[in-house]
């Protein structure tokens, strides 16, 4: 598999000589020229900068790494590069000795802020491929692990970016009629760049690497350190190699998502345990996404309660993180995932109502209560409510492969039916785009579902009832209305995940019950049951002890007061007379502000 | 539940290892994959993950699509209803350009949109309406091509309808349960037999064994304290004891 990946790189980089070749000779004088007044337009603040994140990479310093890169670089960023691209690596690289490495990891940074801030050519979309094909080649086929060290976060990024570059270069890909004649013969060229075959193998290239997945089954049964670096060798026993191999799962978990494989998706978590103590957890970004597209492969599972599970977790994550995190530089991308798991949270919450938690529910339903409500109540407006939420908090779906750029006479074809048949060719575009191709399916899932709401609140009102008399009440045929009823015990089942089980596959799991209303037909004759849920004291006496034991703890450990100053009155006075203050600061505006104004801050 | 699902027994250790491993997504092995289907077919076998594997190298080789793969694929998902395996093949089953190299012409396109019906009449329960669907004229091609070929494809179509009325039913009158099964007189009453539920002979209504789906019982849930969401305190009193 490496051996292939060299080849393909190697004839890129062909191509790319080639190019740059014919350039050069064209303007060799002006072009030096052009270098030199480009390099002393870089101000000197970036080009320090550059030189201290270059030493700082060759010592392995993680923490001066890590201020550089998520501090400096996005420092300067903001002042110096937010509307164009940063220095090109050719430029900066004299500042750094022409480090191969540090070059490497240069452009990664480059054309992420090219694909984050500006708009990617298609120079940028080759030329980034090959540079993480250069980054890959170098982590994989030196001889024996290579010295360097990452932050975690960088190594997410890594992982993350380079199947958010795959994803929006196949979206961009699949636009036939906006492409240049220029991109269209680069496309047919491209061979394969951006592959779906590519990138699967560099993922799974780092997790056999790495041995991730026999590193995660030792830890599991608490094998010795000494055990463990003799199962996972040379490579996985460097962090930066294990890491990139655990990146490199949930990576594929995306990955198969994108491409709308959700069995896949998840089995390939199969050893990796969604849990707070997981390392995944350690980079919030990484943690957010797994849960994301856990949450969302179980949907398309059906296993609505599992997704529910998921996404309560990550919300109630999420919301006590916020209070620390919301500085960070990804706050607002995870702010986002969340708003879009909120929207899944509340399609799953109709489809499948639970009391799971009460609070994420509540959030959920006021930032969609409108779709909710129209879900929750079935009928005809759901399915838009369901389509509109589906739409929007749905990943990227993709096509694995390319339309025929390689064959100009089809793809000549494909662009004159789209340039011809403007209007039917709209019409039809929806149903072949895979985004609507997923959404259909759901919607068909959901459509069966649509009386469910209404029979059981029919349900609701007896313990005993007719078939007949039921279908009178909703104007239905007998027998139509007894099948009905079965498709309502089906919605009352799902698959689900037990408790006890963890270290199962994620798709592991067994049927539950998902509704407390419960009914059986005897013959023509329909009985129903409701569970309920007695009060619950419980939660409410954990969180409080909880608080009152932190509040002690805080008291506790407050530094003693500062001793008042001998001018001052003494220590019982000033209670009565900062009060007094106080209340007259209300009733007289104006007078002595500054005394109650301290006094309420 | 879902384990053999997962991993049906029946499944050999070759097949295991290109569903679990990347062979899976080796070109040079869609063949050994095809050939287990049509063992599948043959012998009233189902794996559902090793067919998703086919349509996964079909997904990445669109030069590999074979249209009776797909079609015999999806009949065999069609009868996993309620369960999801359908619709996670047709997820698998990405856009195809139109000049796609086939010696006849492309018959998926006109039997997806009917098997896409039929697994909606399955999903909904319209277990009557699905075999007036299945037995009518227009659907004459997909019987006498397809599904005639698939042994015990009808039975497993039962099999769906057992499932839903097993859940939902004490007792059902022959007739509507025949009406579900498309079987009357005496096949119904070897049918029934065979499943091992009793008929009442005078009235004809069949009762169905109690199962943990088809019975009832009004419960309060009283909540139970697990230890687990108590360890903050105790670790608490223990730290500042």
């Amino acid at each position: 598999m490496a051996q292939q990946r060299l080849a393909l790189w190697n004839t890129e980089e062909d191509l790319e000589e080639d190019v740059d070749l014919s350039i050069a000779i064209g303007n060799y004088g002006q072009n030096m020229q052009y270098e030199e007044s480009a390099f002393s337009q870089i101000p000197d603040v970036v080009k320090s900068f550059i030189v201290h994140f270059h030493q700082a990479v060759l010592d392995n310093n993680l923490a001066d790494i890590t201020v550089a890169y998520e501090s400096g670089w996005n420092k300067y960023t903001e002042k110096f590069y937010s509307k164009t691209e940063w220095p090109e690596a050719e430029l900066i690289a004299p500042l750094v000795n022409d480090d191969p490495i540090f070059l490497i990891l240069y452009r990664e940074l480059y054309y992420r802020h090219v694909y984050s801030r500006l708009q990617p050519n298609i120079d940028d979309r080759f030329h980034s491929y090959e540079n993480s094909c250069e980054l890959f080649n170098y982590l994989l086929n030196s001889d024996g692990p290579v010295e360097l060290e990452l932050p975690e976060q960088w190594l997410w990024d890594i992982i993350d970016e380079f199947i958010y570059q795959y994803q929006v270069f196949c979206t961009w890909r699949s636009k036939v009629t906006t492409k240049t004649q220029d991109e269209l013969i680069m496309l047919a060229e491209g061979g394969p760049v951006w592959s779906s075959y590519s990138v699967l193998n560099v993922l799974y290239s780092l997790m056999q690497k790495s041995r991730v997945n026999d590193y995660i089954v030792a830890q599991r049964e608490g094998k010795s350190p000494e055990e463990i670096a003799e199962i996972v060798g040379e490579y996985g026993q460097r962090p930066l190699y294990r890491m990139l191999g655990y990146f490199s799962i949930i990576g594929l978990l995306r990955v198969h998502v994108h491409l709308g494989d959700f069995t896949l998706g998840l089995k390939v978590m199969e050893n990796v345990e969604l849990n707070q103590k997981s390392p995944f957890t350690r980079v919030t970004a990484c943690h957010v996404a797994t849960y994301y597209y856990v949450g969302f492969c179980y949907i398309m599972l059906r296993r609505y309660p599992d997704a529910i599970r998921t996404f309560v977790t990550i919300l109630n994550f999420i919301m006590r993180m916020r209070q620390y995190h919301t500085r960070s530089y990804q706050y607002d991308q995870i702010s986002k995932t969340a708003d879009r798991m909120y929207a899944l949270f509340a399609m799953c919450h109709a489809l499948s109502p639970s009391r799971l938690d009460d609070n994420i529910a509540n959030i959920a339903k006021e930032r969609y209560g409108e779709q909710y409500s129209k879900m929750a109540h079935g009928g005809p407006d759901a399915l838009a409510a369901f389509e509109e939420l589906f739409l929007y908090a749905c990943p990227k779906f993709i096509t694995a492969n390319p339309p025929p750029y390689e064959d100009p006479a089809a793809i000549n074809a494909l662009i004159s039916a789209s340039a011809e048949g403007e209007s039917p060719t709209q019409a039809t575009a929806p149903q072949t785009d895979s985004t609507h191709r997923h959404l259909d399916l759901f919607l068909a899932d959901v459509a069966a579902q649509l009386p469910v709401p209404t029979l059981r609140s029919f349900l609701k009102l007896y313990t005993s009832l007719g078939a007949k008399k039921l279908a009178n009440f909703l104007d239905a045929d007998e027998e139509e209305l007894v099948q009905e009823m079965m498709v309502l015990k089906q919605a009352s089942r799902s698959i689900s995940r037990v408790a006890g089980t963890e270290g199962a596959s994620l798709l592991e799991g067994q049927t539950i019950t998902t509704s407390d209303l419960n009914f059986i037909i005897d013959e023509n004759m329909v009985h129903i049951a409701e569970s309920t849920v007695g009060r619950r004291y419980a939660g409410w006496f954990i969180k409080n002890a909880e608080r009152t034991q932190k509040i002690l703890d805080d008291i506790k450990n407050m530094p003693l007061p500062v001793a008042p100053k001998p001018t001052g009155p003494t220590t019982a006075a000033p209670s009565s007379q900062d009060a007094q203050t106080q209340n007259r600061a209300t009733r007289n505006a104006g007078q002595k502000v500054a005394w109650g104004g301290v006094k309420v801050a | 539940m879902t384990s053999e699902w997962l991993s049906p027994p029946t499944r050999s250790e070759l097949i295991e290892n290109l569903v679990s491993g990347v062979d899976r997504y080796n070109p040079s092995n869609v063949g050994i994959l095809e050939d287990y289907l049509y063992h599948q077919i043959r012998s009233e076998e189902y794996d559902c993950l090793a067919n998703l594997a086919i349509l996964k190298l079909y997904q990445f080789n669109p030069d590999l699509y074979n249209p009776d793969v797909v079609i015999n694929i999806l009949i065999k998902a069609l009868t996993a209803s309620p369960f999801p395996d359908f619709n996670l093949c047709i997820s698998l089953l990405d856009e195809r350009s139109t000049n796609a190299q086939l010696d006849e012409p492309d018959p998926l396109p006109t039997i997806l949109p009917i098997l896409k019906g039929l697994h909606n009449l399955l999903f909904r329960c319209r277990f009557p309406a699905f075999w007036q669907a299945y037995r009518s004229d227009e659907l004459d091609f997909l019987r006498d091509n397809y599904t005639v070929e698939v042994a015990g494809f009808e039975n497993a179509v039962r099999a769906v309808a057992i499932r839903g009325v097993r859940a939902t039913f004490t007792r059902i009158s022959s007739e509507r349960l025949g009406s579900y099964l498309d079987l009357s007189g005496t096949t119904l009453s070897a049918y029934i037999q065979k499943l091992g539920w009793s008929v009442n002979s005078s009235t004809s209504v069949v009762t169905i064994p109690p199962n943990p789906d088809n019975q009832i019982e009004a419960t309060i849930v009283q909540e139970s304290v697990k230890l687990p969401q108590l360890t903050k305190i105790i670790a608490h009193s223990v730290a500042s004891a």
